[in-house]
Formats: C-alpha cells, sequence, structure tokens
C-alpha cells in the first residue's frame, strides 16, 4: 500500500531486525507493531530512538491494543503517534505526511544548529588569534611607572580602547588614549594601524598635531563610514614643563594637584580621528605649562558612564570627588571606587584612565660612538654661478656624515661650515658690511642687498676643504675666498645687543681652534669629534 | 627646510614649528610668521623638534622677533631642541632672553 504512493519501504521482522535495518538505511519513518517476536515494540521505541539521536525520528506504533493503559506505554516509550488495525489508508497516509513534515523541519534545524556550532568554534578561535596579535602589538610598549599610572581592563581593547605611549628621541614623553565606536573585533581592528603609526611618529619626534593629523588620515581611508576613534594625544617635554595635547571627541581632561584638587578642565576640541577629510582637519592643540605638582588625568566614557544599580551613572562629579579623594590617588584606587558604586564585583568590560605625573623625563644617551679608522677628504671649490644657484652646506655635511662616527656630529659641523662659508661669501666674496645689520630693520636689509649683490656677481671662488683626520680623531676644515679678506677686529664679540659677529664667536667655542691668514681670505677650523654632541 | 605655523584651540599660543635647517633661507617666512601676532596672542613657541641645524642668522632672526614682539607677549619659548642646538643657544646666552625648555 505505502510503495503505491511512492514510499521506499523497508521491513522487518522483530526489533533486532528493525535496528539493523535503521542503521543500514535512512529511514525516515518507522512504523512499529507492538507484537513481534524477539524483541517488541515497546523494547525497540527507546532504542530507535536512541540511535537516531538529535534528529526527530517519528515512530508511528500500529496496534491491535485498544485499552488506554496500551496507548500510554507506546507514548511513554518513545512513540510519536499510533494507529489501529485494521488502519484506514487515508489516516496512515495522512499522519505519516505529517510526521515526514516534522522530520525534515527537525533535520533542518540540526543543520543550521551545527553551521552554527562550527562558526561559534571559528569565530572563538579567530578571537584567540587577534587577542594575541594585540597583546603582541600593543603591549610591547615601554612602560614609565613614574610618568605614568594607567589601567586598562583586559576586555577594554576588544571594546576598543587603547592606551599607548612612548618617548621621543628628543625626551619627550607622549601618551594616546583612544576610544573606537563600537565594540567587538570591528571597533578594536583599528588599534593595529594606530599604533604603529603612533610609535613610529613618536620615534621621529613628531608633534602631536602632526601625530593626529597622520591618525586622522589613516583612519578616515581604513574605517567604514560610521566607525571612528576619539582620541587624546599628548605630549609632555622633557623637562616636564609644558604640555601640548590634541583633543577630539574623549570625555574632559583634569589637571590636578598632588592632592587631587580640580587645576583645570581641558574639554575636546575636536571631532574625533577618522571622520573629517584630510583637508578638514583641525591641528589646534591645548598648550599649557604645568610643574611636578601637577598631574593630568584622562579616561574613556566607560568611567563616567557606569551604572549603579538604581540606573544612575558614575558621572564626572563623581570622578572629581574620587580623585580628591586621597593625595595621589592611583588608577587602580579610582577603579575600585567605581566598582564599588556599580556593585559589581567583576571587571567591568571597558574601564579605561591613566594619570600622568608632569615631571621630567630626561633622556639617557649612550655616548659610545665608534669612529671610521680610515682617513678621508674632500675638496670643493665653487665659482660664482655654483653660489648664486647652490647652498651647498648641506650637502657637505651630509658627505662628512657617511664617515663613520661623524654623523653624531652633524649640526656642529652644520654651523661651523656654514659661519666660516657664508663670512667668506658675504664679506669676502660679495664685500657686504656686517654694519648694516645694526640698522633699522637691518638684518633684513642684509639678506636683501646680499641676494642683489649674488646675482651680480661674476669671476668669484670660495674654496673648501674637508680633512678628516682619524688618529686625532678631528676634522680639519679649510675655507679660503676670492675676496680681499675681512677685518679680524670682529672674532670673539658676543655682545647679544650687536647684530653681527655672533657667528664668530659660535666658531670659537664650537671649533676646537679657528685660524685665520694674514689677509684674512682663508679660515682653518679643527672640530674635536671628542667632545660628546649630546651633552649641552 | 620649511616654516609652519598653528594657533592653539583658544588663540593664545602661536607655534611655529620649523623643519630641516633654520638659516637666513626663512629670513622672509619667518618675519611673516611673526608679523601677524594680534592682541590675542600671548605666547611664541619655537618649535624645534624637526630641527637639524641652526646657524648664527637662525639667532639674528629670533633675536629680531624679539625686538618685535616685544612686550607685547608675555613669553617666547624655544621648545625642544636638540642637544646640539641647545649648546649653541646657551653658547649665545639666549636662555637669559628666550625660555629654552
Amino acid at each position: 500500500m505505502l510503495e503505491q504512493q511512492n514510499y521506499l519501504v523497508e521491513l522487518a521482522n522483530n526489533g533486532q531486525q528493525a535496528l539493523e535495518k535503521l542503521s543500514e538505511h535512512s529511514i525516515d519513518i518507522v512504523l512499529l507493531d507492538v507484537m513481534m517476536p524477539v524483541m517488541d515494540g515497546f523494547e525497540t521505541a527507546p532504542l530507535i530512538k536512541q540511535q537516531a539521536g538529535d534528529v526527530y525520528l517519528p515512530i508511528i506504533f500500529i496496534t491491535a491494543l485498544e485499552d488506554h493503559q496500551s496507548f500510554e506505554k507506546c507514548l511513554e516509550v518513545g512513540g510519536d503517534d499510533f494507529i489501529h488495525k485494521p488502519f484506514d489508508k487515508i489516516i496512515l497516509s495522512a499522519k505519516i505526511k505529517a510526521h515526514a513534515r516534522t522530520r525534515r523541519l527537525s533535520q533542518e534545524a540540526n543543520r543550521q544548529k551545527k553551521e552554527l556550532e562550527y562558526h561559534y568554534n571559528q569565530t572563538e578561535r579567530e578571537h584567540e588569534i587577534v587577542e594575541h596579535i594585540f597583546s603582541n602589538a600593543l603591549s610591547q610598549q615601554q612602560t614609565f611607572p613614574k610618568l605614568c599610572d594607567f589601567h586598562l581592563s583586559p576586555a577594554s581593547m576588544f571594546n576598543g580602547d587603547m592606551f599607548l605611549m612612548a618617548q621621543s628621541p628628543l625626551g619627550g614623553f607622549y601618551c594616546l588614549l583612544g576610544d573606537f565606536t563600537g565594540h567587538g573585533l570591528a571597533a578594536a581592528v583599528g588599534a593595529l594601524p594606530a599604533s604603529r603609526i603612533f610609535y613610529a611618529m613618536v620615534a621621529k619626534g613628531m608633534s602631536v598635531s602632526d601625530i593626529a593629523y597622520e591618525l586622522n588620515n589613516a583612519l578616515a581611508e581604513l574605517l567604514p563610514g560610521h566607525m571612528f576613534c576619539a582620541a587624546a594625544i599628548m605630549e609632555l617635554s622633557e623637562s616636564g614643563r609644558s604640555v601640548s595635547a590634541w583633543l577630539g571627541g574623549l570625555p574632559d581632561l583634569y589637571v590636578i594637584d598632588k592632592q587631587g584638587q580640580l587645576i583645570k578642565t581641558l574639554e575636546s576640541q575636536h571631532m574625533a580621528l577618522g571622520i573629517l577629510e584630510p583637508d578638514e582637519f583641525e591641528r589646534n592643540i591645548v598648550h599649557f605649562e604645568v610643574n611636578e605638582n601637577l598631574r593630568i588625568v584622562m579616561a574613556t566614557d566607560g568611567i563616567v558612564e557606569t551604572e549603579s544599580k538604581q540606573f544612575s551613572m558614575f558621572g564626572e562629579e563623581r570622578l572629581k570627588l574620587v580623585l580628591a579623594s586621597k593625595p595621589n590617588i592611583g588608577t587602580e584606587d579610582i577603579i575600585s571606587q567605581v566598582h564599588q558604586f556599580s556593585g559589581h564585583s567583576e571587571q567591568q568590560d571597558d574601564l579605561s584612565i591613566a594619570i600622568i605625573n608632569c615631571i621630567a623625563n630626561p633622556l639617557i644617551i649612550n655616548p659610545e660612538v665608534s669612529y671610521s679608522k680610515l682617513p678621508f677628504d674632500f675638496h670643493v671649490a665653487l665659482n660664482a654661478d655654483q653660489m648664486k644657484s647652490n647652498d651647498p652646506i648641506l650637502e657637505l655635511v651630509n658627505m662628512l656624515s657617511t664617515v663613520e662616527g661623524v654623523d653624531n656630529h652633524r649640526s656642529n659641523i652644520f654651523l661651523l661650515l656654514s659661519e666660516a662659508y657664508n663670512n667668506a661669501l658675504d664679506h669676502g666674496v660679495l664685500g657686504l658690511d656686517s654694519e648694516i645689520k645694526n640698522q633699522e630693520d637691518g638684518f633684513f636689509t642684509f639678506y636683501q642687498m646680499r641676494e642683489a649683490a649674488l646675482t651680480q656677481l661674476q669671476d668669484a671662488q670660495i674654496e673648501i676643504l674637508a680633512n678628516y683626520e682619524p688618529e686625532n680623531r678631528q676634522i680639519r676644515f679649510t675655507i679660503t675666498d676670492s675676496g680681499t679678506g675681512f677685518l679680524k677686529s670682529e672674532q670673539g664679540t658676543t655682545s647679544l645687543s650687536q647684530e653681527h659677529g655672533r657667528g664668530l664667536g659660535l666658531l670659537s667655542e664650537i671649533a676646537h681652534s679657528v685660524s685665520y691668514n694674514e689677509t684674512g681670505n682663508c679660515v682653518e677650523l679643527i672640530y674635536s669629534l671628542n667632545n660628546n654632541p649630546y651633552i649641552s | 627646510m620649511s616654516l609652519s605655523k598653528s594657533a592653539s584651540a583658544d588663540g593664545k599660543t602661536l607655534t611655529i614649528q620649523i623643519k630641516g635647517k633654520f638659516d637666513f633661507n626663512l629670513v622672509q617666512s619667518f618675519r611673516q610668521a611673526y608679523a601677524e601676532v594680534d592682541g590675542q596672542t600671548d605666547k611664541v613657541i619655537i618649535d624645534l623638534r624637526e630641527t637639524d641645524y641652526m646657524d648664527s642668522s637662525a639667532l639674528g632672526m629670533l633675536l629680531n622677533m624679539k625686538k618685535t614682539l616685544g612686550e607685547s607677549v608675555s613669553s617666547i619659548t624655544i621648545s625642544n631642541c636638540r642637544p646640539q642646538l641647545k649648546k649653541i643657544l646657551q653658547i649665545s646666552r639666549f636662555d637669559k632672553k628666550f625660555d629654552i625648555d
């Protein structure tokens, strides 16, 4: 009868056989007789259900029994329906169709569940990997325990909070507190490129406005339109005396004293990073003087927005009170007070706060430098045309800087060559009088005259000789001009009120020795590389 | 070599930043940078963080600025000097006339 309706039918003579058939074939519906040899229907049904697992396998009992007790027993052992013998064709067909539908739904649900499980596991695994990358990328930074105390809850990273800090080659201490919009992985991805840019730019000693500008451009390009990063970027100078900060979209920063009394509130000035186009970006920073008694508090909105069980917010006023609750309060004290307020002992997800002590942060420089053992020299002779079109000093300095060890002295070498060359050019070759600089606005006039004289210049020469002497660890410069020589009396004038002669004073301080020939058209400078160029 | 200037958010601080070398090539643009200082500006910062080189002409330009601005600003700070440049400023006694940070 069932085969007539295009069902594929497998027959089993007893329960044992039925279980075997079930494992061999993919059976969708079981019609089960109660009375069977070897293993009867009541015994078989639970085993069939067990074998079917999570997917619904309908069992319809076929029974001649009429009593309620038997019906109950059928349901008890796992039967889903029953039909009486002799049975009605239409009723059986209807029942089979109904149960087949249910089975299909169950199969679908099971498939989806498995898929979901797979994706869940995959996400978990990816999170683990990303967390690993993050903690490596962000935690390898140097810490500055005396300067900066910060708290960033572990979950904060995936909520898009980041705190970065670094010291520049000039000694300035930089930090950045950022809060990406949104939650989860998406919020955190921006932290990787942002941290790269921050560290690279601090390593070059760039200003906070330049750092903010670069970060904004990178994030605007990278992040989708609805995502951005509220941030405060701060630089404390090496001396600990001044602070520059770019503030975009974070809650107010506080300047407090050691007692926690509020000295100054710094409000956000700009839109968050990653929103504006490069040409719309606002670089303006706040700049203020600080001293060793001051501290700067920066936090993301997680703290002020923490809710108590009564749904009131922690708020700015409470934060100010907490800051003043004890001298030199630490971030851990603040966090524990926030926890107390919220009534949760467990870590809340995005509590990020940093306190910066405005103290000096002297740069430690290792002056150990090794110097080339090979001698090196060059001879450059410039004619009038070359003097007009070139400003040769930097090029010569770069040339010398290729000698191992000399690079550290390049600022000093620039100064020496620049003074000597410009003296030779201005006074020797062009014959200009420095007295002009003493007149009203003379300084500017002087350079105008210089330019005019230079365009007229013909038949002139300046020779520059440089000689690196490895055995004496010094460089000897000889600069000769084709002029008639300038007055030696100017030498050594360092008076601040006089507008010229300062260069010569500098020459004699920076150089080991300065000597002129009789006519004053040739100067020899010796620069000693033994001076530590880093000690001022 | 270039010069850029920016005002702080409150308009009270003017920062002039010099990149590369600070010498007579900047005579005009440096003068222009502080020529527009108005009554609101209270403080000028010469930021030398990206300045690799300077010579006596730079010192002259700084003194000229000091003379021009006179008492109209409360302070002129030369900040973020590299050690060799700081030494040049100290040798020239600039620490007496400027705030060197």
